[in-house]
């Protein structure tokens, strides 16, 4: 069925709808609201809204609507692109929306389920799995909901959501949009793999019900939307390809699509996200290993020979260059109760970060292939680091996310001399067989322009982070040249300017380079079809350059 | 030079439920770890091994049977042997009956050690008594709350930074002695996969209640001198003072004569 009827949600009292007015109020009293974790700076808008049910922002986007206010709306800012900092009007956060609906069994897809608010955390909602509690659920007055609940808690069985974008503060709602993945990507997809149904709020403030596998686009590529005053919307799906890697760069389409699917990873820009259902997978014992490696080649030869190789099944597969290990380094010596790990191996000069099925109690341990593949490649399991422990996973994880949070305290420092300066990171994923191409080119070309630059990150994807960080405006503007290089050749190889970070406003610039204008007209009028007045998230993807 | 470690293990979170009829902990679906202390005394151990080429480390756990994963652990992070003290007897032991039999399976097992180290406490029971008791059994000399554990040159004297409540005295005792063990400035080890695959080859030695030369009547909860009555988490604390609907400079004025009045400023 191709064919969908938007409904309105009973709406609440507009006025009593808690809010901030004037930009000089909001900068004063919220201005954790100026920016997000791009540290793109707001320009200046009047309105912050804080709904606090469905009810409240359905006035609060139809008021907008009315007033023609554009606006932009916010979950748990974590996003890297600026997606949610607002460059004018009005910007609505989603925050208060933050409670876990109902926790179900499927049968027919024979799967546990969650149904969470958008503003529920990935924390959040990690925590109440790995202690089965959900308080909320337990006093629900719904007999339904307290009864589903109770055959969770029987179920002996642990459960999890798999996506894991290492930042964990972010919203679920967030995640869908941006569909978020990172380094459980490598076995079990991106965020879009594990949604099965949602909310959204379009710009006119109605909303559509959308299950997974219901609503599909028409052999001809299209939807219609109905609204509720008998009001109708078709929406044409682009026709392009998606690239054969991890992409988070322009909408998601294929040929008789889920309608779901094009409201994951739009980056927010078609409709508001309210409510999300999950599906949840049984938990298994892990082990996660650190391999130290003599050099970044060698890392990547072995990343390599692990991914190809089938009786291995991983469920990440990272990499930390020998520059990001001697950052760490650094951080141990200054503060090594932070980096709470043993000093890094001197003689590590990359290491390649894993994590795969492992039972503690059975005695028989038979690694023998991972050793020999380690050993071809010339590591050994001796210079490693492994811990199966939840508090051990937990600690490896914050170890893993350190690369990242010291580069952008690293850059905050030199932002105090420059304020321009930013961090340059790249989030480049190519096709398979082409990673060590594109490490080349990495490597060659910082090393050339004697750049500070360091990478990690989700090598099984093809997908390194290659961060560079800029001493001055010179290698700044070095910098943004040659990250312009590498996207282009990302794209030539069949890859993706954005893996998975987004677009956004920052990344804007680079979409000319995986699609043509025709196809980023084909998306703006996706966009057009739902937002005819250009009023939510009205910067996002599109730039004005391109639309002009 | 054997050092004799004893290790515990406890439920990984601190949330865990009572069984309401024995007033007991009910372990079922609940991770266990090594207790964390016990793990600092371990590091201690390996500190000195690594220094001293012929030091063996030695760990002794008592529970039930998987109690042996504590011991799996504590391969991997370096100990040498392991010893699980564990028979149906010994179940519902206080920290008495506890000492008890601990320091009775190391006269057995262990005659010839030098050095005994324990976590100063165990993060479910937290009694800290264990520790203490078992060297009065053994009639040794004990030195608690050890952040910094060496040994002297002449590997006479065990040579201990000791927390005390305004700082740190450095301490020494001669061997044979018990140490417990603090947190101090240990950041957790990380064995590799190699270490943590060997760990698995090791063998355990097992202690039953024959092994040992206790009265029956001393063993487990008939032995017991004190019983688990109630297990509750401390009532959280309500007094708390809320400002809401003020400027932010009010507040502050409010805040700053708060704090005035309870004397925290002047």
């Amino acid at each position: 069925m191709h064919e969908i009827y938007s409904k309105t949600a009973p709406e609440a009292d507009f006025s009593q709808v808690k809010r901030i007015e004037g930009f000089e109020n909001i900068q004063a009293e919220n201005s954790a609201y100026l920016s997000d974790e791009s540290k793109l700076s707001a320009k200046p808008f009047d309105y912050l809204f804080f709904p606090k049910s469905e009810g409240e922002l359905a006035a609060v986007v139809k008021w907008l609507n009315r007033q023609k206010i554009p606006f932009t709306v916010a979950g748990a800012r974590t996003g890297l692109v600026g997606g949610c900092v607002p460059q004018e009007g009005a910007l609505i956060s989603l925050e208060y929306l933050d409670k876990v609906i109902e926790v179900y069994w499927d049968e027919p897809s024979g799967e546990w389920r969650i149904k969470a608010q958008t503003s529920v955390s990935l924390k959040n909602l990690d925590s109440m799995l790995r202690v089965k509690q959900i308080p909320l659920l337990e006093q629900s007055p719904d007999e339904v909901i307290r009864r589903h609940y109770a055959d969770f808690r029987e179920d002996i069985d642990q459960y999890f959501y798999p996506p894991d974008p290492t930042e964990m503060s972010a919203s679920l709602g967030g995640s869908v949009v941006t569909n978020a993945s990172g380094a459980r990507t490598y076995r079990y997809g991106p965020t879009r793999a594990w949604i099965r149904g949602m909310r959204v709020f379009l710009p006119n403030g109605e909303y559509l019900d959308i299950p997974r596998g219901k609503y599909t686009a028409s052999p001809g590529g299209q939807f219609v939307v109905y609204d509720s005053k008998g009001g109708a919307r078709t929406i044409t799906i682009p026709d392009y390809p998606q690239p054969r890697t991890k992409s988070t760069a322009g909408f998601y389409t294929a040929p008789q699509m889920d309608l779901i699917d094009l409201f994951i990873g739009s980056e927010g820009v078609l409709g508001i996200v309210t409510s999300v259902d999950v599906a949840l997978l049984r938990h298994e014992d892990k082990v996660s290993i650190i391999q130290f490696m003599d050099s970044d080649e060698q890392a990547v030869t072995l990343a390599d020979a692990l991914r190809t190789e089938d009786r291995i099944q991983l469920d990440f597969l990272e990499f930390y260059s020998g520059n990001a290990l001697d950052l760490l380094r650094r951080l141990q010596r200054e503060e090594p109760s932070t980096v709470g790990m043993p000093p890094i191996p001197e003689n590590a000069r990359a290491a390649v970060f894993f994590e795969m099925s492992f039972d503690p109690h059975q005695e028989d341990l038979d690694f023998s292939i991972l050793e020999a593949v380690i050993n071809g490649c010339g590591g050994s399991l001796e210079r490693s680091w492994a811990g199966y422990e939840s508090r051990e996973l937990d600690r490896f994880k914050v170890f893993r996310h350190m690369v990242p949070e010291t580069i952008n305290s690293i850059i905050a420092e030199r932002k105090k001399q420059y304020p321009d300066i930013h961090k340059l990171g790249t989030d480049m994923a190519v096709p398979d067989g082409h990673m060590r191409e594109m490490w080349d080119l990495y490597r060659s070309r910082c090393e050339a322009l004697q750049l500070e630059w360091c990478a990690f990150g989700h090598i099984g994807n093809n997908h390194i982070h290659v961060n560079i960080l800029p001493r001055n405006l010179e290698e700044l503007e070095k910098g943004m040249q040659l990250y312009e290089v590498f996207a282009q050749r990302a794209v030539e190889l069949g890859g993706s300017v954005s893996a998975e970070h987004g677009i956004g406003k920052i990344k804007a610039k680079f979409l000319k380079y995986m699609f043509t204008p025709e196809q980023i007209e084909q998306m703006r009028s996706v966009k057009n079809a739902l937002d005819p007045q250009n009023l939510l998230n009205p910067n996002d993807i599109f730039p004005v350059e391109v639309t002009a | 030079m054997k050092i004799v470690v004893c290790v515990k293990q406890v439920p990984e979170v601190t949330n865990v439920q009572v069984d309401p009829k024995t007033g007991t902990l009910i372990r079922e679906g609940v991770k266990s770890i090594l207790n964390p202390f016990c793990e600092y005394a371990l590091d201690h151990a390996v500190r000195i091994k690594d220094r001293f080429q012929d030091v063996s480390i030695t760990v002794v756990s008592m529970g039930p049977p998987q109690a042996r994963d504590v011991l799996v652990r504590s391969f991997e992070l370096g100990a040498d042997e392991g010893i699980l003290i564990t028979d149906r007897k010994f179940a519902g032991a206080d920290t008495w009956t506890t000492s008890l039999t601990l320091a009775e399976a190391i006269r057995t097992v262990v005659p010839d050690y030098d050095l005994v180290l324990v976590g100063k406490q165990a993060i479910d029971g937290d009694t800290a008594q264990v520790g203490p008791e078992i060297a009065e059994i053994l009639g040794l000399p004990q030195i608690t709350y050890a952040v910094d554990v060496t040994l002297t040159s002449t590997r006479r004297q065990v040579r201990v930074t000791q927390e005390v409540e305004k700082g740190y005295e450095v301490i020494e005792a001669t061997l044979p002695a018990l140490v417990t063990c603090s947190k101090g400035e240990v950041v957790r080890r990380a064995p590799s996969f190699k270490d943590v695959i060997n760990a698995r080859q090791k063998p355990i030695r097992l202690v039953s209640a024959s092994d040992l030369q206790i009265p029956e009547e001393q063993l487990g909860l008939q032995g017991s001198y004190t019983q688990v009555v109630k297990v509750f988490p401390p009532p959280a604390k309500k007094s708390s003072l809320l400002l809401q609907n003020l400027e932010a400079a009010d507040a502050a004025r409010e805040i700053f004569g708060f704090l005035r009045e309870k004397r925290f400023v002047e």
